[in-house]
C-alpha cells in the first residue's frame, strides 16, 4: 500500500505542495493558470511553521486506524481495503464534523465558501501520476513510499 | 571530470544534436534540465515578490496580499516591468557601444564598409555633409544624444525611425521614451518597494521600453553595424557542427556585438597572423559563429569568407561545439554566454577571453575592449590563443560530428538584400501575398530554451506548422540557429511547405523560412514590415502579419515582445512571461491591448494549436483587407 512519507527536515517552505493541491482540485488548471485567490482555493496539505522546529508539512496520513473515521458516524469516510487510502463520500456527510475534532494531525477542515463539506487528502487517485503533491515537491521531503501493515 | 549529473537528456528537435549531447561526458544544459523539472508555482506566477524584508511574499489563498498590502496584480507588474527594463538595458548596452565604435572608427577615418547603409541612415537622419566620415560620426552622435537624454525630454530619432501611424498612436498614448537609458533607470526606480503600485501605468512603462529597445537597441544596431562591417547580402553556407574544421586554430565568438570583433576579424587573415598559426602546425584561423554575434557574422558572411567558417548552433549549442574539443578559445562580449560552458572549457583547456565585463565569465580573463588599444589588443589575444592552441591540442581527444547541420542554408537575408532579391521592390511580394500564394507572414524570433517541449522542439514544430499553411516564415534570434541546422532554411524545405507557398520557393531557389539572422534583426523584421505597410498604404496591425517567440527565454525577448506589442502585432508565446497570476495582466495583454495599439498576447505550448490560432488571425487580417 502507497503512503505520503514526510521528511520535515527536507522541507523548506516552498508552499509548492499546496500550489500543486490546490490545482490538482481546479478542473482543467496547470501551475501557470491555477487560482490562488479565489474562496474554493483550498489546500488539502498545511505547511506549519515554527521559529524553533522549522516547517512541518500537515498531509494525511491515510491512517491504519483512521480516526476520522472511527469518528464518522453517517459512513462519509471510509477506509478502501485494497488502497488502505481514507476517502470522503460528499453526498453521505452530514457535515458534523466530528472527523475535524478527531484527526490527531489536525489536517482536515470544512470547505470555506459553504462550510457543509470536508476538505481531505483523496490521494489524488484520480491522476494517473499519483500524488500531485509529491511530484510538486523541490526537496522532496514528501515521497510516496510502499508500507507494508 | 564530473559525472555526478543526471544521464537523461532533454529532447531537442535536432536529432543529431540530441544524440551526441546525450553520449558526452560533460555536463550540459540539456543534462540539468530534468534535475530542474519541479518549478516553483508562485514563481511560474509571477506572485512571489522580495523586495524587502518582510517577505518574500507570495500569494496563496491565506495571504492574498504582501506584508505591504500589495496585491498580485501589482507585483507581477513590478516583477514584470523589471525584467523588461533589464532586457531593454541589454540592448541598450549593445546600440550605446556600436555608436561609440562608429564615431571612434570614423574619427580615425577607419574602414567603412556598408556604404548603402550609411546613406541610409544619412536620409533618415536628414544628414546632408559630402563626407562620409563627417556623416557616420554625425549619426552616431545623434544616437548617443538619443541614449543620453532624461527621461523627461523625448528622444528626437523615434519619429525620424518610426511609422508615422505608429508614432501618432504612441504619442496619443503618451508613451513616446525620453533617453533610452534613462527610461530602464526609471523603469527601476518604479518597481521598487513601496512606490508605484499601478499595473496600467506599469505596463504603459514597458510600451515606451519597448519602444525605445525596438528603434535603438535593435533596428539601429544592424544599421550602425552594417556601417562598419558592410551589409548583408544572400547566399548559402554550412551550418551546424560540422563548420568546425581541427585543422584550424578555431575561436568561438559568443555575444551581441559585432562590431567589438571588427578589427580583430580582419587581422586574424593576414599574412603575419596566418604563419604564426603554420608555426605551431596549424593551417590558419577560423572564427566559428555561435550565439546571436556568430548569426550576425553568419548574416554578413558574404564579406568574411575567408575568416568565418559558419554558424554552428544557438545558445544551447555552445556547449555541446566545445565539447567537440576542436574549440580552442572562446571569446564572449554579451549574453548569451552560458554560465555552463566554464567547467567544459577548463576540461578542454579552452582559452576564455571576455572583452566587455558586463559578461565579465567568472574563469576567464577579462580584457575589455578599447577602441584605441586594438591593434596591441588584438595581437596579444592572437598569442594567448596560438598559446592554448600549442598547449591543448596534443592532449585533447577530439569528438568531431561533420554529419551535423548542412551546406546549403540560405543566409544574409535582410530588408535590404530581400529587397534587391526582388527585384529592387516589395511589389512582387506583395503581389504574392495578395493573390495568397503567400497566405501572410509570420515573424518568428527570439530564443532558444529548453523548455516547451525541449531545445528547439517548440520552434521547429510551429515552424512546420506555418509553412505548411502557406505562410512564409521569417526568423531571427536563436530560434535561426535551431531551424538552420535542422534543415529549414535549406531550399529543399520548400517541400514541406502548402502547395501554394512550395510552388513560390521552388520557381525562386529559396526556402519557406528566411533567415535574417540575430535576435537585432528584429529591427529589420520591423523595417520589412514597414515598408511593406506604406506600400500598401495601411498601419502595421492591418498587415497579415503575426509575431512569435515561441522559445523567449530571458528579460532581452521580453524587452523585444514589448516592442512587438507596441508595433501593434499580434505576439505568440509558448510559454507565459510569468504574468498569469494576475488577473489584470492577463486583461491587459491579451484583451486591452487590441484597442491600445492593436497589439494582443498568445500563450500557447502546442504548435499545432498555436499556428491554428495564428493562421486564422492572418486569415481574419486578409478579409479585412480585402484580399
Ligand atoms: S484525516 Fe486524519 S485521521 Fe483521517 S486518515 Fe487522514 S490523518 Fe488519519
Ligand atoms: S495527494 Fe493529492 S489530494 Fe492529497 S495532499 Fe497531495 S495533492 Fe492534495
Ligand atoms: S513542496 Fe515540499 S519543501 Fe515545499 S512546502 Fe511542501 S513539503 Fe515542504
Ligand atoms: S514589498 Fe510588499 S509584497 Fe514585497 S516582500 Fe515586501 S512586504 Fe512583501
Amino acid at each position: 500500500m502507497k503512503r505520503i512519507i514526510i521528511d520535515r527536515e527536507k522541507c523548506d517552505g516552498c508552499l509548492n505542495c499546496n500550489v500543486a493541491c490546490i490545482s490538482a482540485h481546479q478542473e482543467g488548471s496547470n501551475f501557470y493558470t491555477v487560482n490562488l485567490q479565489g474562496v474554493d482555493s483550498e489546500t488539502r496539505n498545511f505547511i506549519k511553521f515554527d521559529s524553533k522546529t522549522g516547517y512541518t508539512p500537515i498531509f494525511c496520513r491515510h491512517c491504519d486506524e483512521p480516526e476520522c473515521v472511527l469518528s464518522c458516524m453517517s459512513g462519509a469516510l471510509e477506509k478502501d481495503p485494497e488502497t488502505g487510502h481514507v476517502q470522503y463520500d460528499e453526498t453521505k456527510c452530514a457535515a458534523c464534523f466530528m472527523c475535524v475534532m478527531n484527526c490527531p494531525y489536525g489536517v482536515l477542515k470544512p470547505d470555506t465558501r459553504t462550510r457543509t463539506k470536508l476538505i481531505k487528502c483523496d490521494f489524488c487517485e484520480d491522476k494517473k501520476d499519483g500524488p500531485s503533491c509529491v511530484a510538486a515537491c523541490p526537496k522532496k521531503a514528501i515521497e510516496v513510499k510502499e508500507v507494508s501493515l | 571530470m564530473n559525472s555526478n549529473f543526471s544521464c537523461k537528456t532533454c529532447a531537442s528537435a535536432d536529432q543529431k544534436l540530441e544524440t551526441f549531447i546525450s553520449n558526452l561526458s560533460q555536463e550540459t544544459s540539456h543534462h540539468r534540465v530534468e534535475g530542474q523539472s519541479v518549478k516553483c508555482g508562485f514563481g511560474l506566477q509571477g506572485i512571489c515578490c522580495r523586495l524587502c524584508s518582510n517577505g518574500p511574499c507570495r500569494i496563496t489563498p491565506n495571504g492574498p496580499k504582501g506584508v505591504c498590502g500589495a496585491t498580485a496584480d501589482t507585483i507581477v507588474a513590478r516583477n514584470f516591468l523589471r525584467a523588461v527594463a533589464a532586457g531593454s538595458g541589454c540592448y541598450i548596452h549593445i546600440v550605446e557601444n556600436t555608436a561609440l565604435l562608429l564615431k571612434k572608427t570614423a574619427a580615425n577615418k577607419g574602414l567603412l564598409k556598408g556604404k548603402r547603409a550609411l546613406k541610409k541612415l544619412s536620409e533618415i537622419f536628414e544628414i546632408k555633409d559630402a563626407d562620409e566620415y563627417i556623416c557616420a560620426e554625425k549619426i552616431a552622435d545623434a544616437v548617443l544624444a538619443d541614449l543620453y537624454k532624461p527621461d523627461y525630454v523625448k528622444m528626437e530619432l523615434v519619429e525620424k525611425m518610426a511609422y508615422k501611424p505608429r508614432f501618432d498612436r504612441w504619442k496619443e498614448l503618451g508613451i513616446l521614451p525620453g533617453g533610452a537609458k534613462s527610461e530602464v533607470f526609471a523603469g527601476v526606480v518604479k518597481t521598487s518597494t513601496n512606490l508605484n503600485s499601478d499595473p496600467v501605468n506599469m505596463y504603459l512603462h514597458c510600451l515606451k521600453l519597448g519602444i525605445s529597445t525596438g528603434l535603438y537597441g535593435l533596428t539601429l544596431t544592424n544599421l550602425l553595424n552594417d556601417v562598419i562591417l558592410g551589409e548583408p547580402s544572400i547566399r548559402l553556407a554550412p551550418v551546424g557542427l560540422r563548420v568546425i574544421d581541427p585543422d584550424y586554430i578555431n575561436i568561438m565568438i559568443t555575444g551581441h556585438q559585432h562590431s567589438i570583433f571588427a578589427y580583430l576579424q580582419d587581422r586574424l587573415i593576414e599574412s603575419d597572423v596566418i604563419a604564426k598559426a603554420n608555426a605551431v602546425g596549424a593551417k590558419g584561423f577560423k572564427l566559428v559563429g555561435c550565439t546571436c554575434v556568430g548569426q550576425d557574422l553568419q548574416l554578413r558572411g558574404e564579406h568574411y569568407q575567408e575568416i568565418f567558417n559558419g554558424h554552428a548552433g544557438n545558445n544551447f549549442t555552445s556547449e555541446a561545439i566545445l565539447a567537440t574539443g576542436a574549440i580552442d578559445a572562446v571569446l564572449s562580449e554579451f549574453n548569451c554566454s552560458l554560465p555552463g560552458i566554464e567547467p567544459i572549457c577548463d576540461e578542454l583547456k579552452i582559452k576564455q577571453i571576455c572583452l566587455d565585463d558586463v559578461a565579465k565569465k567568472a574563469n576567464a580573463e577579462l580584457k575589455p575592449f578599447v577602441f584605441e588599444e586594438r591593434a596591441v589588443q588584438s595581437d596579444e589575444i592572437i598569442d594567448e590563443i596560438i598559446d592554448a592552441y600549442t598547449a591543448r591540442r596534443g592532449d585533447i581527444v577530439l569528438n568531431m560530428m561533420p554529419e551535423h547541420g548542412n551546406d546549403d542554408t540560405l543566409t544574409g537575408v535582410s530588408e535590404g538584400s530581400l529587397k534587391d532579391f526582388l527585384g529592387g521592390t516589395w511589389k512582387p511580394l506583395i503581389d504574392l501575398i495578395v493573390s495568397g500564394d503567400i497566405k501572410g507572414i509570420a515573424g518568428v524570433v527570439g530564443c532558444s530554451s529548453l523548455t516547451a517541449g525541449g531545445h528547439d522542439v517548440l520552434t521547429v514544430g510551429l515552424v512546420k506548422e506555418l509553412i505548411a499553411k502557406d505562410i512564409l516564415v521569417l526568423s531571427a534570434g536563436c530560434s535561426s540557429g535551431g531551424l538552420e541546422n535542422v534543415g529549414l532554411m535549406s531550399p529543399s524545405a520548400a517541400s514541406l511547405a502548402g502547395p501554394k507557398l512550395r510552388a513560390v520557393c521552388e520557381s525562386l531557389g529559396i526556402p519557406p523560412v528566411l533567415n535574417f539572422g540575430p535576435c537585432l534583426a528584429i529591427g529589420r523584421l520591423e523595417l520589412v514590415a514597414t515598408e511593406l505597410a506604406e506600400a500598401i498604404g495601411v498601419d502595421l496591425p492591418q498587415l497579415p502579419l503575426v509575431l512569435s517567440a515561441p522559445q523567449w527565454l530571458e528579460e532581452q525577448a521580453l524587452a523585444d515582445g514589448a516592442f512587438g506589442l507596441a508595433l501593434g502585432l499580434p505576439l505568440h508565446l509558448g510559454l507565459p512571461p510569468f504574468v498569469t497570476g494576475s488577473p489584470v495582466a492577463v486583461q491587459v495583454f491579451t484583451q486591452d491591448m487590441l484597442n491600445l495599439t492593436g497589439g494582443q498576447l498568445i500563450i500557447d505550448d502546442n504548435a499545432k494549436t498555436a499556428a491554428a490560432t495564428l493562421n486564422e488571425i492572418i486569415e481574419k487580417k486578409r478579409r479585412e483587407l480585402n484580399i
